[in-house]
Order: structure tokens, then C-alpha cells, then sequence
């Protein structure tokens, strides 16, 4: 009975999810960069109830609107959502860097200066965005109505690698949902690898340069990307996760962007805890066949409703 | 070569007495045999991954002199006269500055030795770290030590230390999008010092490494890092993310390691600051400490928990050679950190205790001759 239900109210609630659910900007820091998230609040949401919540991370190069709609769909289903921009994409503050240098003594902490300063945006750091997730997280356990015990994490495509390092290093985070993750497959050493010598030339530039460094561009990747990529490793993060912490992976059979064997479903063979892989039949890596978004949200909403 | 030959030879006398064959010279035999079983001992001991350390014995007096001496007890951190050097004859010094995170400005001293020439020859270089809340100032006296000792070395100050750039944030909205990746303008800006961050000093390391490497006169492929205290883990951390880094010495520092299972937890005070901060961009301070009486953010010491070196060691390549300096009586440092660590690394990992001593005391006196010493011993032998 209740499942005839819930498909009614699916059924029902996929045009109109927004008449149900409200939502809001809000502004989160961090590491002193402001940046963005769209709140998303379930129907009936009391500021003095405690409602479960989950952090949604967008893919690479992407902003939080390509991932609204998961938000919202979330919010329909009971969970308090928040999406988010990380810093330095779409209406998150950039990475600021003073263009004239200001000398202050170690004594005095803060200082505030009017300055020329110059702003970078949209850099592809893993390590940042990671803590963009985590810091995120703090902020809802701090919004009035949700049960900071219960706050959650999403993530797809980059995102979900970023899951897995988020899970694995913060004991905040007990239930997450990696879809369609790239998260270095399994095959890949576990030590670090020398650079090819033409990006080494570039991590020597760098390091040895004032001049502003390239930014990536839908085409291919700069040096500074590449280089933090060269350095991103999830996979070497999975078996770190507490068997206390439930994981799902979602997957698309079809994805041609990332190897489902060596990703997903290998790091759902490292964890300890609770874990499952949904693989969203027909669909390639952007979900976007007839009924893949559903699925998708679907698998991860019941995830989220089960383990939260 | 001498010892190959010999063992040629005796091997060869063997095979002849063995079958039978009359040896031209007995006595031969004999000389040979002993020549090979010398040669084998010497060989041996030329060979060993270690390095002596009978500089530890012939100053254990002096050590335990300087332990008890109420003038160099060293609790709070270390004092202005530690830090007091005289430049060698020879060493010349300049100031540079290098960048990590794509143009954020860092400090760094190079101590260039006698004959350094950037045109001529190929020079093994070191980089130079200090700890929490400490600057360059305090540990150029190593770095001297070292191009004394015939190495290049660059004392570094990280990121919001000392004579380096500090962060930066925005004291009003940030308007820029995404048309375009670099935007310059004038803006109210806050500056932050001694914002203490494991995961950027590694990188800053990282980012010195290159400076090195692209430095003329300097071998790229004979790097070194040594640091201390807190930096002595950050090198650990270094190595198993960089394997451009043949050699490292850490001196009175926490290898710890990962709790069983899962994250590290957080407490209370951390969980209350860290939502705090997600929330207002402000958060809690506690004392910084030791050598410089500054505050740090209370979550600094949170996110630096999540770091522990002595998890990873796996990650570290095993052509790696690490020195670790102890002191015997570290009050801040747990005494199993580094010979576990050591342990689990399939390399050459060597640990030196410093009889006596706490954690300040590595930096004056006797202990700083014995453990600089140590530390260029070990450079040299594995810069070569």
C-alpha cells in the first residue's frame, strides 16, 4: 500500500515538486570564501523540528543549477537539500590573492586594508572542493530545524569522488551518495607517480612565477588542474571509510566518461558498511535519458530517507 | 672493486682445491680467504643504510649537562639566543621569493656553500621548515649548518609565517562571475597571519621543491627536506605525496597514526567552532604557543588531527631515505610515533634518540650541534 502510494505521489509530484517544497540563496563560508548554496525545505518544514539534510555537489566545472532539480526532488521527499556552488564557480566568491604586497607583523592577526587585490575563479581543486562539501555540512547542522546528527552528502560525477574523500575524512558524515563518481580506479599505484617531464616543467614555473596561471576551459585541462588532479586520489580514501558510514553508488550502465567496474562498483567493494550500487539501466553519464534523473534521484532520496 | 677481485680469487683457489687440482700457491688460499672475509666485513659496514652515530655517545655528558642546566631548560619554546648564529666562511645568502597556490607569494633564505657556483657544477639542496608557530628566523642556524656542510639550503616560512605573503578574504561581497577567471580590482580586504595548516605547509614544501629544481646550480634529482616539531610531520606527509624527495630528516616530531577505523573524531568545542565558522566566516582562537605568542584558530588544531603521516608510510617510496632525530624526553611528542613508522616502511628509515633531552632543548646547545650534525651527515650520505 504504501508503495502504490508513493508512486502516486511520485507520480504526481515530478512536474510540481516546487509547489510543495520552498526554497532560498543562502551563503556559506568557507575558509573565508563566501560562497553559495540554494536551500532547499521540505513541505511542513518547522524551524524547531529536526528534519534530516543533505549537501549536493555539482561535477566538474559545473554549478549548482545542473544539479537544482536533484535538490528539489529531495525536498519533496522529506530531506532538507542544499546545493551548492564551490568557491570560485558560479555565485561563490573567487580565490583572492593581493595584486601589491601588504607586509604585516605575525603578531598583528587580523589587518583589514583597502587594496588592489586580484580574483581568481574558476579553478578546478579537488582538495578545495572537498572542503567546500565539508564546510557546507557544518553549515546545516547549524540551520534552525535540521538534526545536525542527520546531514548527508551527494555528489556526481567529480562530486562523487568527492564523496568518498569527504566520508573518509570526516566523522561528521555517515550516509553519502557517490552517482556516477569518478573516483581513480582501483588499478591506479598507490604510491605516487614522477610527472610526465612536460608538466613537471609546469609545477617548476609555477612555483617560480608570479603570473597568473591558466584556467581550464571545457577543451582540456591547464597545468595547475592537471597537476592537482595528478594528485587527486578517492580510491586511495575508500578503505578508509568507517563501517559505520552507508554508501551508495549510483551508476549508469551505459557511462562512457568512467570505467563502472574500476570506479563505483570496486570502491563499493572496499567498504565496510552498508553499501549498494544502483545502476540506472539505459542511461549514459549525464542521466539524461527519459526517466534516468528519476531513477537516479529516487535511488539516492531512499538511500538518504533509510540511513539518515 | 678490491673485494670483487679478492672473491674471484678465493672462489677460484676453492674450486681448485675442490677438484683436486693443486693449488700453485697454498699459502695463497689462506691469503685469500682472509682477504675476502676483511673485505666482506668492510663491505658490509660500507653498505649500511645507517649512519654512525657516535656523536650521540661522546656527547652524552654534554647533553646531560645541558638538560639539567636551569639556563637552557627550554618549556615554553625556544628563546631569541637559540636562534643566534654566525654565517661560515665561505656561505653566502639570499633572500627569494617563490609561490604556491598559483601566485600567492612565500619567503625563503637560500644558504649557498663555499664554491657554489649556479654555472658550474650540479649541488644537492635541502629544504629547511620550521614549526608550529615558529618562523625562518628560528631555524636559519640549520640551513647555514648545512651549506657549511657543503649543501644548498633554503630555510622557508609558510604560508602566514613570518616574511611570507598572509591569507586573504574579502570584507565585502565578491560581484565577480564567471565571464572571466582573473579579475583585478580594489577591494576592503582582510589579512590573516598564523593561519596554521598542515595541508598547505605541505604544499609550500612542495612549492620550494620546485623553487629548487629550477634553480640553476641545483641537481633536481638531489633533494632533500629536513623540518621540526610540527614540520618534522609535515615532511612526513611530503613524502608520501612527492617522490621528487630522496632524503628527509625529522627532528622531535608526531608520526602518528589513523585511528582503527574512520575518521578522526570530533569534539564538541571543534563541531560547535566549525559551524560557527560555516555560518559567520569567524571562528574561535586558541593560543598558539610555543616560540611566538600568537593565536591560531581553534579548528587548525582540529583539521591538523586529520593528518597522520604514520598511516600512510605504505605511500612513501621505498627508495626514500628518512632520518628521525628524538628527543628522549619529549613532553610533547609520543615516544612510539617515529620507530613505528619507521618500522613499517619497507626503506631505510633510521631513528636517533637524543638522550635527556625535551622538545625545545633539540634546538640549543650540544643538541643542536649533535642533531644538525646528524642531519647533514644523513643528506650527504644519501645526496650523493
Amino acid at each position: 500500500m504504501r508503495f502504490v502510494c508513493a508512486l502516486a505521489v511520485l507520480a504526481w509530484a515530478t512536474p510540481a515538486v516546487a509547489q510543495d517544497v520552498t526554497s532560498r540563496d543562502v551563503r556559506f563560508y568557507s575558509e573565508g570564501i563566501q560562497c553559495y548554496a540554494r536551500l532547499y525545505l521540505p513541505k511542513n518544514f518547522k524551524p524547531d523540528a529536526k528534519a534530516p539534510a543533505v549537501v549536493l555537489a555539482p561535477g566538474w566545472m559545473q554549478t549548482e543549477p545542473s544539479i537544482d532539480k536533484y535538490a528539489a526532488r529531495f525536498a519533496a521527499r522529506g530531506l532538507v537539500a542544499m546545493a551548492i556552488d564551490y568557491r570560485g564557480w558560479g555565485r561563490s566568491g573567487g580565490y583572492v590573492y593581493l595584486a601589491e604586497p601588504i607586509r604585516v607583523d605575525d603578531r598583528q592577526r587580523f589587518s583589514q586594508h583597502t587594496a588592489k587585490v586580484r580574483i581568481r575563479r574558476k579553478r578546478l581543486l579537488p582538495v578545495d572542493q572537498v572542503l567546500d562539501i565539508r564546510n557546507a555540512v557544518a553549515y546545516l547542522q547549524g540551520e534552525p530545524g535540521v538534526d545536525p546528527a542527520r546531514v548527508g552528502i551527494w555528489g556526481t560525477d567529480m562530486g562523487g569522488g568527492h564523496v568518498v574523500v569527504a566520508a573518509a575524512t570526516d566523522a561528521r558524515i555517515k550516509v553519502a551518495v557517490a552517482q556516477v563518481p569518478i573516483i581513480e580506479g582501483k588499478d591506479a599505484p598507490r604510491q605516487a607517480a614522477p610527472r610526465p617531464p612536460e608538466l613537471h616543467a609546469a609545477e617548476l614555473r609555477l612555483a617560480r612565477s608570479a603570473a597568473v596561471p591558466a584556467a581550464p576551459t571545457p577543451a582540456g585541462a591547464d597545468a595547475e588542474t592537471r597537476l592537482a588532479l595528478a594528485d587527486y586520489h578517492p580510491f586511495w580514501f575508500a578503505d578508509q571509510i568507517a563501517d559505520t558510514t552507508a554508501i551508495l553508488f549510483v551508476i549508469a550502465e551505459h557511462d562512457a566518461r568512467v570505467r563502472n567496474d574500476a570506479n563505483a562498483i570496486a570502491a563499493s567493494k572496499a567498504m565496510k558498511g552498508p553499501t549498494g550500487v544502483t545502476v540506472v539501466n539505459g542511461a549514459t553519464h549525464g542521466l539524461a535519458t527519459p526517466g534516468a534523473f528519476e531513477t537516479a534521484a529516487d535511488a539516492a532520496a531512499a538511500w538518504f530517507l533509510k540511513y539518515l | 672493486m678490491a673485494f670483487l677481485r679478492g672473491l674471484r680469487v678465493f672462489v677460484a683457489n676453492l674450486l681448485r682445491v675442490s677438484s683436486g687440482e693443486q693449488p700453485r700457491d697454498r699459502f695463497r688460499v689462506v691469503r685469500t680467504t682472509i682477504c675476502a672475509v676483511a673485505a666482506i666485513l668492510s663491505f658490509g659496514r660500507g653498505a649500511s643504510a645507517q649512519i654512525p652515530t657516535d656523536i650521540v655517545e661522546r656527547s652524552r655528558a654534554d647533553l646531560q649537562k645541558q638538560a639539567a642546566n636551569a639556563e637552557m631548560k627550554r618549556e615554553g619554546g625556544t628563546q631569541p639566543q637559540d636562534w643566534a648564529y654566525s654565517l661560515p666562511d665561505g656561505v653566502s645568502t639570499r633572500q627569494v621569493t617563490f609561490y604556491v597556490d598559483g601566485g600567492f607569494p612565500l619567503y625563503g633564505k637560500l644558504f649557498l656553500p663555499r664554491g657554489f657556483s649556479a654555472r658550474a657544477g650540479r649541488w644537492p639542496a635541502v629544504v629547511v621548515g620550521h614549526g608550529i608557530n615558529a618562523i625562518s628566523i628560528g631555524i636559519e642556524k640549520y640551513a647555514a649548518r648545512f651549506a657549511d656542510r657543503g649543501l644548498v639550503a633554503m630555510a622557508i616560512d609558510y604560508r602566514s609565517y613570518g616574511f611570507s605573503g598572509s591569507e586573504v578574504s574579502l570584507l565585502e561581497t565578491d560581484a565577480t562571475t564567471d565571464e572571466r577567471s582573473v579579475w583585478e580590482r580594489e577591494a576592503r580586504v582582510q589579512l590573516k597571519r598564523t593561519d596554521l595548516n598542515n595541508l598547505h605547509e605541505v604544499d609550500d614544501f612542495r612549492a620550494a621543491i620546485s623553487f629548487l629544481q629550477g634553480e640553476p646550480g641545483i641537481d633536481a634529482d638531489r633533494i632533500g627536506i629536513w623540518g621540526s616539531s610540527n614540520g618534522g610531520s609535515v615532511v612526513i606527509m611530503v613524502v608520501e605525496q612527492d617522490p621528487r624527495v630522496k632524503a628527509v630528516v625529522s627532528q622531535v616530531a608526531g608520526v602518528g597514526n589513523r585511528p582503527a577505523a574512520g575518521p578522526v573524531a570530533i569534539p564538541p568545542a571543534a563541531l560547535a567552532d566549525s559551524i560557527q565558522r560555516a555560518r559567520t566566516g569567524k571562528g574561535a582562537e586558541v593560543d598558539g604557543g610555543f616560540s611566538f605568542r600568537t593565536k591560531i584558530d581553534l579548528w587548525s588544531n582540529q583539521a591538523n588531527r586529520e593528518f597522520r603521516p604514520g598511516s600512510a608510510v605504505d605511500r612513501i617510496p621505498e627508495t626514500t631515505k628518512i632520518l628521525s632525530i628524538i628527543a628522549e624526553h619529549d613532553e610533547l611528542i609520543p615516544a612510539a610515533g617515529a620507530p613505528d613508522a619507521a618500522k613499517a616502511f619497507k626503506g631505510t628509515w633510521q631513528v636517533v634518540v637524543v638522550p635527556y633531552l625535551t622538545h625545545f632543548q633539540m634546538y640549543s646547545g650540544t643538541a643542536f650541534e649533535v642533531g644538525s650534525t646528524l642531519a647533514a651527515d644523513w643528506f650527504l650520505k644519501y645526496l650523493k
